[in-house]
Formats: structure tokens, C-alpha cells, sequence
């Protein structure tokens, strides 16, 4: 019932600014993101027996386990298991999926679970006591137990030098049974073939390396029946020597190399042979890399691939395993080619086939023949090297069609389809850590000449100006020529004009961890128009991206920088890092106002150097909790110091975004009168925040002076959850955790509040200032009055921000990400007043001013939601832009996805959007042009007649 | 049915740890009539303040069978206080949900769950789902049911062009009527009986803009400019209009002539 009145409340008097579903992907665009593929858990699998298409699984080195659908890229489900394992820094997650199972089974770290393969909705879940999930494969063969659709479990898990094999339920995750291996061996993999279980671990040889051990266990009881110990400790000295163990085929395959790599050793799992077979290497250089490809599928034929890669090329061997003898013998080769390849495995039936792709061409064999059944050009050789792929094959007939996942290195997922580059998903975006929009500089020219007249004598100015106009004819032809294209064009497509020239298609530059750089358009579905390597590092921590026009600079923590040029992604210049490290990056203006300058500061608070702005002064955070003030021409001390009372830790530091014009500077009341805004342009909200008695702090500095001009303390909060605040014109909002809290609060859940300064209390009243025209933030000044307001939300906000339009006309929204719901949701301000009557109906008065009366708990109407029903996930900071048009306001939100929308808070009053329908504009002319022409002859002929009459 | 068997299965998982769970089922509503088209990224959480190195957000992934379940709930040396969580269930289908409160013991029994109002004191409690026993015998599995308030609309709807709304337009029905009444009225008149059409001319001559309309017909040379503004006097029936409509009006004419 709340809920409801609640939601009438809002529908009635939000400005609705909603998205019409008809715009959804014109003006908005999402990548939905899953990060870096697994090598070895990425997968084609169809998700129920009776499917025809298949989809790619894969889990991801974010620990996202996904389903891509192969036909256009798009995400259909993904889940986030990092938060469900104790500690999921143990390295990468383990996905396997298996036909005939309607499931797929991933684990991280000691968290097993079980998802449904169509749409990602939980199956079981299985935490492990102790230790770590080690392998995992699903049993493929049939007993008498198993159901058609599900398939057990086998896992290893390695806990304090014991190796635990289980075998967990297919339907319920339940332990079937447990296989204790407490001889100290290091638990490796596990296997299956179609009657046995294997499990391999590592024994230590008397000296050095690691004896292969293969432990035989009985599928239905999970006792040891016997075991194996292979001679291997010449070979494998660390568990990564050991290339390759293969499951759930007919007869499973360990592979290792000796230490020279001059020789492949092979041993079929549950025998004792090893095969010894000497590598043929004529590429003349070392081999750098062996793969090895074999199918995963009981039926299949017992045919692998080893791939061998050298610096400069790479070659690969087929070798079929003798079911009987489990002699492994050579059946042909794939040619040494120079350049890149890639090399996966896929079965028809029991046929495998592998699929090679290089830098020029596609290839599909089959492995019982070196017939090439397939060959397509490749139509953009790529230059990026490709790490692994997976492919599936449809033989039709003869002929054969493939399709091919691949991952590049640089982080581009490719799906390659008889040679054509089908779609490509951009992963590497998930690594975003900064981004801003980009200034192009074709307006610059204009501007010059502009400056230029501007110095010239009358004469000259109106000399120049005259050519410039004469100049400029030139494009009278190509103009002309485009005029009827336009006018057609705009009548039949939807979009009424082309709005791109009212800078609603900015190019937007993210730069990631990796050290990448890339430019998204957004006037283009966000595709990326480049995306370069601009520093080789993993951790690419980026403190500022600085735009001018044409180029963009990125500035690291190392105090180095890259200055990229926006439209071609060419590296202009670079300054190598210093030394010392950098806690924050200062952007400020330089004294002419033309451009923008850096300042380092250090972790301690302190600038790195003197900043050029006579006039500025600095405000700091230092990595103990301080915050310090400085003035400009002096970096050793500061003007000032804020230290949080004891106990507390400031946490967050926000400042008026750096384009916040202000419409109005005061606000009328119902009454005519006006209050008038308290408006500071120095001003900074400080959290500082109280683990040990839960209590939040917010304090509202001065930058010049440093003085406190409002604090507010809230009690039960949890400091672990994300407290974010933003600020804008006269206000500032937070939003927290609260918790009961004795007297102070009796409510549990997320809070929101807000806070607008006025100058006085009183209306028509500018305190003591007055009308002053200058004043100084170093005198003693009246303090603001302050108006708050708490509101109850029904979800966490991890980060807020304000849209920015033009002139500040617009009704702002408070952006607010919600990390909960996945989503995106703009606040419009009148619905935050704090000035809302509490417990009484708005007078005549307030009701004119659009006050309603409060309610402690707002709820989010989902016409506020920015993002609609796109999940858009794990975002960490959302940009706004003004645009030309007053109405609208440009957003960008990255983090782990990537989301960039328009935002209209007072709906498009300056646009024409789609529901301005030009067809019945035309229609009408057209119908009262038809109207004229049937009615003026009539008329003419009734004043004649009169005429005659009279 | 199919709800509570699949949660029995999913029980048994639980029964394994000593800890209690919670499950929570969607039932079939009105605004929900089928609970398995929620999406997958759908969850519930309980949260509440940390304390003591507990667990103090809990979260639960959507399930095939459509509910949430919370395997073994955090439990603490039994001199602790109970714990009072938030039961929250968040759903990307726009689908709202009523909040709970979850109250556990100290040994990760669930004492309680009733239904919560946001924005009003946490012990304002509303409908009981579950209550521990008087006896003291604990439940180790608890099910309850969620509550499906209703359905967020995310798009606003666009007006469809028909041409029932075009008919509907004031303006277009004004100009219907006008038209209606310049072809009918004739014909009206022509089967009008001679005296009642004499009367009718008599009224329609007395009557302002009826007679202007017929003047400006009949002369041609009527100029509406000037009859708009006041001024000017091109026949005697438009003079009659002129005293007749203007208020006060600045009547010195030439200047505001147009010609």
C-alpha cells in the first residue's frame, strides 16, 4: 500500500523524462562485457538436447561465466561468481559443459555451482569445506543412476596436501562420493573415460621434478581400484610442464614434453606405456609454445592435435591413439606457416575435425585424412595476435561451413564465419578506468580566423572576412548536390534532423588498465572507431585525461603521460615516468584561460610542483586522511589543514563539476518573493567516516579558507558499504547504509539525503553581503542556511553525479548508480526538495512552487531509470556532457560495461522528436491545399451570383 | 506444487550444513503470473550492520525453480545478539518486491520474518511469515513466500497517430461544422417554407457577423482590416458592428488603416 501511493506520487509528478521504447538503441548503447575468455572453459554447446543452435560459453578472468550467442555477439546471460567464493583471488575459474547436459558447471576458489545453460538461472550450489577447487569435468558416461539431461560432477580439490576427489550430484550438488588421497601428492587433474575415473596428481621424485601418478577409481562407488606411476621427474619439474590431460574421451591422453622440447611424450590414461615421439622441428627456430587439442566427447574418434608455435610461425601434428593397443602413431602434419595460428577442435558425431585459423586464411581438416575440406581468405587479416579459439563445425554433404571464435591478445573476441569477421566484442573494455569526451578541432579553424580578424586593422579584417565568405562558396556544389538527398532522407527516416551537429555524436576516449586506449562513438552505437596500445603494462593506473582540441592527454601515476590524437589514435607525444608516485592529478585552467594545465600531488597532500595560477588555490586529500588547502606559488606549506576528529578516516572528496552554470541565482517562492541560493564556487564535501562506531561524517569546506560551513554526522552506517555524494549549484546529496541507531534513527535501510544552502532564511534577504559585487572567503563570513532532508531508498548507490546541460536551464537529475539492480537512474531534483511540507498538505503557495507533500521512503520510478532494462553492470563513474541543445545532456557510464545514453530531464522541449510525425504535417498542407482549390471556384461563383442578384 | 517440490529438493542440499536456511519462493500473482520469466540476474539480500567479523551482506542467485535460498546463515558464539537482516529481493525485470526483516539468532537459527515498510521504524512490523515456535523448537529450513507488489514501466508510451484523434481535434471540428453549415444551411433554406425564411432573413440581417459575412458575400468591397480594428464605416450594417463590438478602442482611425 505505501509502495503504491508511493509510486502514484511519483508517476503524478515527475517531469517524465522517460525513454520511449522506440528509442531504445538509437539513443543509447550498451556493451555488455565479460572480460578475457578462459583458454580452456570456453566453449560452442547447445544449450538443451533438443536445440539446434549452439551458444558460446566461457568464463572469464573476471570470473563472469557467460553465454555469447554466436550469430550476433550479443550477451544472453552472464552471473558473477567472484562474490560468491571466499577468496576469488585463487586464480582463474573453471567452466565445463557437456552436450546432453542442460547445465553448465563453473567453480572459483572453494564454490562449485551449477547454472542453467539456457538462461543462467542457478542450479546447485556446492561450497568446499576446505581447500580449493582444483579440476573439474563432467561425467559423461552413463549409468544406471543418471537421468537423461543431467550429468554428475567430478571435482578435485587440493586442501593442505590432500587431494579430495568428489563426485557431486547432477541435480542437487550433493557429494555422491569421496575419494580422500592423503599421501601428500600434489592433487592435479582429473579424468574420466567411459568406464573409469582417473585422478592425477603430482608425486615428488627422490631428487627433482614430479613423477606422474594416475589414480584409478571406480565411477560408482569412487574406491580405488588401482594406480599407475609414470617415470616422468626427468621432464616435469613444475606442474605446468605437464602439457595437456585430456577427459571424457574413449581413451583419455596425458601429454608432457621433455625438457628440450625435442620430444612429445604421450601416455594413455590407465596404462603404463608412454610413447615417446620426436618432435620435427624444421622451422630452424625454438618453439615457444605446444598445444594440444583433443576431442572432449566419448564417442569421438581418439585423434589430437599438438600445435607447436616458434616466434616467427607455427606448425601442427595430428596423431591417432590405437584403441586397443593405446599405441599412439602419427597420421600427418599441417604445414609450418609463418605468422600467427590458431587451432580448435570440434566433433561431428565421432568425427573430429580441426579448424586452423592464420593471418591470411581459415582451414578446416578432418582428423582422419590431411584433406583440406575447407579454405577461406581471410577478408582483414588482423594484426593482432590471435591466443585461442574455438570453433564449430557443420558438415554439409562434402562440404563443410565453420565458425570460429577467437580471442586476440589485445582483447578483441571475433567470431570468424567461413572467413568473414562476423562481430566483434571489444572485451578489453571491461579494463576501463578513466574516460572523458573528446574535442575535435574542426571548429578550431574557424576560430583562428576569427582571432585572426579580430587583430586586424578594419580594413584588413573586412578584406579577410570577404575571402574567407568567398572561400567558403566552394562548398555551395557539394551543398546543393546533398540538399535534395537531405530533404528526402529527413522526411522518411525517423529521427526528424540529424541532430549529430548539436554535439550529440562525441567521440568518448576510455583508456583501461591494460594500457589501452580507445575511442567509442556516440553518435555510432558506441562503436570503437580505434583502439591502440598506448603503454605496454598491466596496471595502467590513470590519474586525469586532459581533452584539447584534437588530441587527448593521459596522465599516470607514474607522472608519466600520453598524448593521443582523438580521430586517428596516433601517439602525438610522451613524457616518461618519474619516480615518485602520484596520489591524484589536479586539472586547472592556466592564466589566460585557454587551456588547461596538471599538477601532480603526491600521497602525502603535497603539490609536486608550483602551480602556475596566480589566482587558484588547491584543495588535497593525503593517503593518511587530511585534507589540505593550498595557494598557488607554494607547494611546501599549506594554506591551511582539515583533520577529521579522531577516529575518523575521510574517505571521499567532491567538488561543483568544473561546468555547473547557474540559471538562477535565487528561487521563487510561491509568494513572489525570492530565497537566494548560497552559491560558493569553493566548495568541498568531505566523508570522513568512523569504522569503530559506525558514524558518518560530511563536511563542508571552504577551499580558500578551509572553514567548515556546515557539518553533519549520521549515525549506523555502514562505512564497508559505498557512501556517495555529489554536489551541484546550492546543493550536495549523499546516500548511505543506515542502520537503528538508539535515538538517533529507527529505521534500517539505504538513505538518501540532501542539503540546499541559502544565503538567509528569510526571503528578499541576502544577508549580510547584500548585493556586495566582491567578497572574500577569508573573511569571517554569515554562514548559509541550510535546508535537509532525508528520503529512504529501496537500493545502494555506489556513485553520483549530476547531468550538466548548457545554460542550467534544464531541470537537473541526480545520476545514481545502483549496483544492486544493475542500473542506472536519473533523481529529477524537484522530486529531492528538501523544502517538501512534512506531514501536512502544501499550502496554495507551495503547491505553485511544485512542493509535495514528503514521504520518508522514494521509491524509484522506473521512468527514471536511464538504463531501462539493460544490465548494466559493475559500473564505477558516469560521465555528463552539456551539449548545444539545452535539453539534453550526454551520459557515459564505464567501469565493467560500458552504457552511454542522452538524458532529457525536462523532456526535449528543443528538439522535434519522433512523435513530430512530418508525413501528417505534409498530409494536412496537402489537404487544405485540396480544400482551397475545391472552395474557390464555388465561392467565385456565389459572389457572382450575389452580385447578379443584387 | 512444482514450487514446493523443487524447493524440498533444494532443501536437501541444506540439510547437510548445521546452520539453518532460508528459502524463499515466488508465488504465481497477478502481476507475476509466472514466476520463471524472471531473469537470471535476479537475487535477494540480506543486509544489516557489520558486527563482529559476521557475514553482513548475504546474497542469493535466482533458481531454476524460482526461488532464493540462503544456505547456512552466519552464526556467532551463542552469548551474541541476535541479528536483524533486511531481507531485499531485487529483480531486473522491473518486478518489485515487498522487503522483509529477518531476525537470526546467535546460532544461525531464524528467530522471525515479517513483512517491512521502508521509511518507517524498523520495528513497525507487518505481516508475520514466520515465527519461531513458543516451544523454542527451531525449524532448521524456513520457507516463506515473497510478495510481488507490482511491476515498474520503464517506457513511456508514445501517442499513436489515428485518424479518430485528428477527427477529435477541436480545430477540425470547427471547420466540420463551418462546412457543414455553408453547404447545408442553403438546402435548409431552400425547403424552408417562404414565411419562416423571411423571418429568418429578418433575424440573420439583425444579426452582427451574420450580416457582415453577407455584406462582405454581397459588396466584395468589405474590408475586414478595418472592421477588425474599429474603425471605417463601409456600409450601414458594418457600422452597426462597429458600435456594436468595439470597447473603447482607439477609433482615430487613418493611422491603423491598412488600406
Amino acid at each position: 500500500m505505501w509502495l503504491q501511493a508511493a509510486l502514484f506520487f511519483a508517476a503524478c509528478l515527475s517531469p517524465a523524462a522517460a525513454i520511449y521504447s522506440d528509442e531504445v538503441d538509437h539513443i543509447d548503447f550498451h556493451h555488455a562485457l565479460l572480460g578475457t575468455p578462459s583458454p580452456d572453459s570456453t566453449f560452442f554447446l547447445k544449450p538443451f538436447t533438443s536445440s539446434n543452435a549452439s551458444l558460446i560459453y566461457t568464463i572469464s578472468d573476471k570470473l563472469l561465466v557467460g553465454a555469447v550467442n554466436p550469430r550476433d555477439g550479443a550477451l544472453v546471460w552472464r552471473q558473477n561468481i567472484s562474490r560468491s567464493a571466499d577468496s576469488p583471488a585463487h586464480g582463474a575459474g573453471l567452466l565445463r559443459g557437456l552436450d546432453g547436459n542442460d547445465a553448465v558447471v563453473a567453480a572459483v576458489d572453494n564454490y562449485i555451482a551449477s547454472w542453467s545453460a539456457q538462461d543462467g538461472k542457478l542450479g546447485w550450489e556446492h561450497r568446499v569445506s576446505e581447500g580449493v577447487v582444483g579440476d573439474l569435468e563432467l561425467l559423461e558416461l552413463e549409468d544406471a543412476t543418471a537421468t537423461s539431461g543431467v550429468r554428475d560432477t567430478i571435482a578435485v580439490v587440493a586442501s593442505e596436501g590432500n587431494g579430495i576427489v568428489k563426485r557431486l550430484d547432477g541435480n542437487t550438488g550433493k557429494t555422491v562420493w569421496e575419494y580422500k588421497d592423503a599421501s601428500g601428492d600434489i592433487p592435479f587433474q582429473v579424468s574420466s573415460s567411459s568406464t573409469e575415473v582417473f585422478y592425477i596428481s603430482l608425486h615428488s621424485a627422490m631428487l627433482k621434478g614430479f613423477k606422474i601418478k594416475v589414480t584409478v577409481l571406480d565411477p560408482l562407488t569412487g574406491r580405488q581400484t588401482r594406480h599407475q606411476i609414470l617415470n616422468s621427474e626427468a621432464d616435469v619439474a613444475t606442474p605446468e610442464s605437464v602439457l595437456y590431460v585430456g577427459a571424457n574421451s574413449a581413451s583419455p591422453i596425458i601429454v608432457w614434453a621433455d625438457k628440450s622440447q625435442k620430444s612429445l611424450k604421450v601416455n594413455v590414461i590407465g596404462t603404463k606405456e608412454v610413447t615417446s615421439i620426436a618432435i620435427d622441428n624444421t622451422s630452424g627456430s625454438g618453439i615457444r609454445q605446444i598445444t594440444v587439442h583433443a576431442p572432449h566427447k566419448l564417442n569421438a574418434l581418439p585423434h589430437f592435435l599438438v600445435h607447436f608455435e616458434t616466434e616467427a610461425g607455427a606448425w601442427a601434428e595430428v596423431y591417432h591413439v590405437d584403441l586397443v593397443s593405446a599405441k599412439v602413431t602419427k597420421a600427418y602434419r599441417l604445414p609450418y606457416l609463418s605468422g600467427q595460428s590458431a587451432v580448435a577442435v570440434s566433433v561431428i558425431d565421432a568425427n573430429v575435425y580441426f579448424t586452423r585459423v592464420t593471418d591470411l586464411e581459415a582451414v578446416v581438416v578432418s582428423s582422419a585424412s590431411h584433406g583440406i575440406l575447407g579454405r577461406w581468405d581471410l577478408q582483414k587479416p588482423s594484426s593482432d595476435i590471435a591466443l585461442h579459439s574455438v570453433s564449430e563445425v557443420v558438415a554439409k554433404g562434402k562440404s563443410v561451413a565453420v565458425r570460429t571464435a577467437l580471442f586476440r591478445k589485445y582483447g578483441d573476441w571475433q567470431l570468424i564465419r567461413n572467413g568473414q569477421i562476423e562481430w566483434t566484442r571489444h572485451e578489453g573494455l571491461i579494463d576501463t578506468v578513466a574516460a572523458t569526451w573528446a574535442e575535435t578541432d574542426a571548429q578550431e579553424d574557424l576560430a583562428h580566423e576569427l582571432e585572426v580578424e579580430g587583430h586586424e586593422t578594419l580594413y584588413g579584417a573586412y578584406l579577410h572576412r570577404v575571402k574567407r565568405h568567398v572561400r567558403d562558396l566552394e562548398h555551395l556544389p557539394d551543398w546543393l548536390k546533398d540538399l535534395p538527398k537531405r530533404i528526402l532522407s529527413s522526411i522518411l527516416t525517423d529521427e526528424v534532423s540529424n541532430l549529430d551537429s548539436f554535439g550529440l555524436a562525441k567521440s568518448v576516449i576510455v583508456a583501461t588498465k591494460s594500457g589501452r586506449v580507445y575511442a567509442l562513438d556516440t553518435g555510432n552505437h558506441g562503436a570503437v572507431s580505434w583502439g591502440i596500445q598506448a603503454v605496454e603494462t598491466s596496471d595502467w593506473n590513470v590519474k586525469a585525461m586532459l581533452t584539447s582540441p584534437g588530441v587527448v592527454t593521459i596522465y599516470s601515476d607514474d607522472g608519466g603521460s600520453v598524448t593521443v590524437d582523438v580521430s586517428t589514435g596516433e601517439i602525438v607525444s610522451r613524457i616518461e615516468p618519474s619516480t615518485s608516485k602520484l596520489h591524484s592529478i589536479a586539472v586547472f585552467e592556466i592564466q589566460d584561460g585557454s587551456s588547461l594545465a596538471t599538477v601532480g600531488v603526491r600521497e602525502d597532500g603535497t603539490p609536486v610542483a608550483a602551480f602556475a595560477n596566480e589566482d587558484g588555490f588547491l584543495v588535497t586529500t593525503s593517503i593518511d586522511g587530511r585534507v589540505l588547502g593550498w595557494a598557488a606559488k607554494d607547494n611546501k606549506t599549506p594554506v591551511w589543514e582539515f583533520v577529521p576528529p579522531s577516529g575518523q578516516k575521510v574517505v571521499e572528496a567532491t567538488a561543483r563539476p568544473a561546468h555547473d552554470p547557474v540559471a538562477s541565482i535565487g528561487r521563487v517562492l510561491g509568494n513572489r518573493s525570492v530565497l537566494y541560493k548560497y552559491l560558493n564556487p569553493n566548495l568541498a564535501l568531505v566523508t570522513a567516516v568512523n569504522e569503530q562506531t559506525h558514524t558518518a561524517s560530511f563536511y563542508l569546506l571552504d577551499g580558500v579558507s578551509g572553514n567548515v560551513i556546515h557539518a553533519s554526522t549520521q549515525a549506523g552506517v555502514d562505512s564497508t558499504q559505498p557512501i556517495a555524494s555529489a554536489m551541484s549549484e546550492n546543493w550536495f546529496a549523499y546516500s548511505f547504509w543506515g542502520d537503528v541507531d538508539g535515538s538517533e534513527s529507527s529505521a534500517k535501510g539505504y538513505q538518501l539525503v540532501i542539503s540546499e544552502l541559502y544565503e538567509s532564511p528569510l526571503p528578499n534577504d541576502r544577508g549580510l553581503l547584500d548585493s556586495a559585487t566582491n567578497y572574500s572567503s577569508t573573511a569571517i563570513l554569515p554562514l548559509p542556511y541550510v535546508i535537509s532532508q532525508a528520503f529512504m531508498i529501496p537500493e545502494s548507490i555506489s556513485h553520483m553525479a549530476v547531468t550538466q546541460t548548457r545554460q542550467g536551464i534544464t531541470t537537473r537529475q541526480l545520476l545514481c548508480t545502483l549496483p544492486s539492480s544493475n542500473s542506472i537512474v536519473g533523481i529529477p531534483r524537484p522530486v529531492l526538495d528538501p523544502r517538501r511540507p512534512v506531514d501536512r498538505d502544501p499550502t496554495a503557495a507551495e503547491a505553485e512552487e511544485g512542493l509535495f507533500r514528503y514521504a520518508p521512503y522514494l521509491d524509484f520510478d522506473g521512468k527514471w531509470y536511464l538504463s531501462h532494462t539493460r544490465d548494466v553492470a559493475g559500473i564505477n563513474a558516469v560521465l555528463s556532457r552539456p551539449t548545444l541543445l539545452e535539453s539534453t545532456s550526454l551520459i557515459f557510464a564505464y567501469g565493467s560495461d560500458i552504457f552511454g545514453t542522452r538524458a532529457t530531464p525536462s523532456q526535449a522541449f528543443d528538439i522535434l522528436g519522433k512523435s513530430f510525425s512530418k508525413l501528417q504535417l505534409v498530409l494536412t498542407v496537402v489537404a487544405l491545399g485540396a480544400g482551397v482549390a475545391v472552395l474557390a471556384p464555388m465561392t467565385r461563383k456565389k459572389q457572382v451570383n450575389a452580385l447578379w442578384r443584387a | 506444487m512444482h514450487f514446493s517440490l523443487s524447493s524440498l529438493l533444494l532443501l536437501g542440499i541444506s540439510s547437510l550444513v548445521s546452520a539453518s536456511s532460508l528459502t524463499i519462493t515466488i508465488p504465481v500473482s497477478s502481476s507475476l503470473p509466472n514466476p520463471h520469466v524472471l531473469p537470471a540476474t535476479s537475487h535477494a539480500t540480506l543486509t544489516t550492520l557489520p558486527s563482529s567479523g559476521k557475514d553482513h551482506i548475504l546474497s542469493a542467485s535466482l533458481t531454476r525453480s524460482a526461488t532464493f535460498v540462503f544456505h547456512d546463515l552466519p552464526s556467532s558464539n551463542p552469548d551474541a545478539q541476535p541479528e536483524s537482516y533486511l531481507l531485499d529481493i531485487c529483480s531486473a525485470g522491473g518486478y518489485v518486491f515487498a522487503p522483509y526483516r529477518v531476525d537470526v539468532a546467535a546460532d544461525g537459527s531464524i528467530l522471525g520474518i515479517w513483512e517491512t515498510f521502508r521509511g518507517n521504524p524498523w520495528d513497525n512490523r507487518g505481516a508475520e511469515k514466520y515465527v519461531v515456535g513458543v516451544t523454542g523448537k527451531k525449524q532448521v529450513d524456513v520457507v516463506v513466500e515473497a510478495k510481488v507488489l507490482g511491476r515498474k514501466v520503464f517506457y513511456e508510451q508514445r501517442a499513436q497517430f489515428s485518424p479518430l484523434s485528428l477527427v477529435k481535434n477541436p480545430m477540425v471540428l470547427l471547420a466540420v461544422v463551418a462546412l457543414g453549415l455553408m453547404f447545408v444551411m442553403p438546402k435548409l433554406m431552400d425547403n424552408m417554407d417562404p414565411e419562416m425564411r423571411a423571418e429568418f432573413e429578418q433575424h440573420s440581417r439583425s444579426s452582427p457577423i451574420t450580416g457582415a459575412t453577407t455584406s462582405a458575400m454581397a459588396g466584395g468591397g468589405f474590408d475586414l482590416a478595418s472592421w477588425m480594428a474599429g474603425t471605417g464605416a463601409p456600409n450601414p450594417t458594418a457600422s452597426d458592428v462597429t458600435q456594436a463590438g468595439s470597447t473603447g478602442r482607439d477609433t482615430s482611425g487613418p493611422a491603423r488603416r491598412r488600406g
